[in-house]
């Protein structure tokens, strides 16, 4: 029958197709092409530059594939200490604060989606009051100070770990278990605790990944924190290190052992472009395996920015 | 709380409820327990910077915190008589609402006209390559824009001149720098904020557009009379949103871009209260900024929240 009813729409649908939905029809599919081809290009230029030699890249113009291919400029790069520990710090943050900011979420939002809990409403309203009302940077800037996390990494990670939109999302993924399930295990004895880590958690998986992967976006692009806490360059973030690397290019080189004046493999664009590389391609190489969960996300949460 | 003579007779079921409200907290005290810390890190990392918020009215001290005198509102009346700050105002109400009156409708109309596409498989992987620069930090973005936008050998720089005829290096210029946050703005969010439009597109009955069909409406008509009707709570929703962040410019996308030869109009509140508080150590005025953002913030995201749910769209909460 809902077959009939398909074959018959279809039908109607290609005698009904006018020419004018069908220039239509091109049009959309060439501009989503174009579209496509511009959100990629930018990347595959910079891949490409890198992988010029200076010369080249000194001429400019497009970049479709390697022009005088080398491997040199990278081997500049890598020469650069501030790239190494750049990553440390972002991979020990992005790990860290990843798993913790995760699980402070889950532990918050499940009691705050239990309707016997006393306090409930006025707990939630503290969470989304910091949505609504923000201190602002300077009195963030001098609790990290005072509170001594200041050029700490944990100062990269511990004030990002509460997030309201994120407890939301989660919550509403709670309230949305059916309340039975606990049932049997409450009348075994279990208490909440074992009850949210042995029967709430493993229930949760696909959202729990979203946030996961939510965090680690956050941390692993996140500069500004460095920026403002975070003094000594050897405990800077990749993305800061990068930011230093393309804003003092000559200095970067410098670091790498370059004699500026003289050199001739490698210049200050193929460089740029080296460095943007290096901390793009995990982005680029993780991207297509875990999109589907923050599209999932985003459809769970109903908002999220 | 209850009156003297009211006393003897409501004594019982108070305790009783009081009895019952212990018995209740002592029930979910693993609850209570779960919701700590996160409670915690909220209380100290949210809440207790509040606290800092009197500086705003102090002289203060940052090395002899004691010495620190209250003034009122004295850096509030500073702060709007300052040209450098109602510069820096100005400059962030330009950028925040360009950048919402043609970043807003964007993916509205990218969501629609790829709702369009009846090849599923290309519109997945037209929606996972769109997606794709949302991903990807201002620091990087801003490292591809210096490549594109490089004075000798940027790409978009010999365009630029191909077509104007004049050589312009985009990042220090005052007059095209502001339309290359705004292009690069849309160029990373476009793609992302369809995703909220979609969310609402798949709630649509299917049966809705057979309907139409055998009633002979073609795919603009049903776009007019089902697509759009559909997806109209959730514009009004991301319009709240975007209200709420009336001056928020871009703090990463502009720290990482500006410089000194355009901060006549790219310096915004966020930069500003940066150099001034962090580097120049002024905490009292640049907090006194910073407090001026977040309230209008929070008044703009209530009263929008207020019209829409008075024109029956429906709030936030």
């Amino acid at each position: 029958m809902a077959k009939d009813t398909t074959i018959q729409r279809n039908k109607k649908n290609k005698i009904k197709t006018s020419t004018g939905e069908k220039i239509f029809t091109v049009f959309n599919y060439t501009f989503f092409t174009l579209l496509c081809l511009a959100m990629l290009y930018p990347f595959w230029h910079v891949i490409m530059l890198s992988l010029s030699s200076s010369n080249m890249a000194l001429r400019g113009g497009i970049f479709l594939w390697p022009k005088e291919f080398t491997w040199t400029t990278y081997r500049s790069v890598f020469k650069n200490p501030d790239i190494y520990t750049g990553y440390g710090t972002t991979l020990f943050v992005t790990i860290i604060g990843t798993v913790l900011a995760t699980f402070l979420t889950a532990t918050t939002a499940y009691p705050l989606s239990k309707s016997r809990l006393h306090g409930r409403k006025f707990f939630s309203l503290l969470l989304i009051l910091t949505m609504i009302f923000n201190a602002g940077m300077i009195p963030n800037y001098l609790l990290i100070r005072n509170i001594g996390l200041y050029d700490s990494r944990w100062a990269l990670i511990l004030p990002l770990t509460v997030s309201a939109y994120n407890a939301v999302i989660m919550r509403s993924f709670f309230l949305s278990i059916p309340e039975a399930l606990e049932e049997s295990a409450r009348i075994d004895g279990a208490n909440d605790i074992r009850i949210f880590f042995t029967i709430i958690l493993p229930l949760s998986k696909a959202t729990i990944a979203t946030i996961l992967l939510f965090n680690a976006v956050m941390y692993w692009n996140d500069y500004m924190s460095t920026v403002m806490y975070i003094k000594s360059t050897d405990k800077w973030s990749m993305q800061a290190v990068l930011r230093q690397m393309l804003n003092n290019t000559q200095q970067a080189m410098e670091k790498a052992g370059f004699s500026v004046l003289v050199e001739e493999t490698a210049n200050a664009q193929t460089i740029k472009a080296a460095s943007i590389v290096v901390a793009t391609v995990p982005i680029l190489i993780v991207y297509p395996f875990v999109q589907k969960y923050f599209v999932k996300g985003v459809m769970i949460g109903g908002v999220k920015g | 709380m209850t009156t003297a003579s009211a006393k003897p007779v409501k004594k019982p079921s108070e305790r009783g409820k009081f009895a019952k409200f212990g018995r209740d907290l002592l029930r979910d005290k693993w609850l209570y327990l779960l919701l700590l810390p996160g409670l915690v890190m909220l209380i100290i990392f949210k809440y207790i910077p509040m606290i800092d918020l009197r500086i705003a009215f102090m002289d203060y001290k940052p090395f002899k915190p004691e010495t620190s005198t209250w003034v009122g509102f004295a850096h509030f009346q500073d702060l709007f008589t300052r040209p450098a700050f109602l510069k820096v105002l100005k400059n962030t109400l330009v950028i925040s609402i360009s950048k919402m009156i043609f970043g807003f409708p964007l993916p509205i109309i990218l969501a629609l006209l790829m709702n369009e596409m009846r090849n599923l498989l290309y519109k997945k992987i037209s929606q996972t390559l769109l997606y794709l620069p949302h991903f990807i930090s201002w620091v990087i973005m801003g490292g591809l824009l210096m490549t594109f936008l490089d004075p000798d050998t940027g790409v978009i720089t010999s365009i630029i001149t191909k077509l104007t005829g004049q050589h312009i290096t985009v990042l220090l210029d005052k007059g095209a720098f502001v339309p290359m946050l705004i292009i690069s703005d849309i160029y990373k969010g476009v793609g992302w904020g369809t995703i909220i439009y979609f969310a609402a597109l798949s709630g649509v009955d299917p049966q809705l557009y057979e309907a139409a069909a055998i009633d002979g409406a073609r795919r603009f008509r049903q776009l007019i009379h089902i697509t759009i009707p559909a997806i109209l709570p959730t514009v009004v929703i991301m319009l709240i949103l975007n209200c709420n962040n009336i001056l928020n410019a871009g703090f990463d996308q502009i720290f990482m871009l500006y410089s000194p030869s355009v901060y006549d109009v790219a310096d915004i509140i966020d930069t500003y209260v940066y150099r001034i508080g962090i580097i120049k150590s002024d905490y009292s005025f640049s907090t006194a900024a910073g407090i001026f953002k977040s309230v209008v913030a929070m008044i703009m995201m209530l009263s929008v929240n207020f019209a829409a749910k008075k024109a029956g769209g429906g709030g936030l909460w």
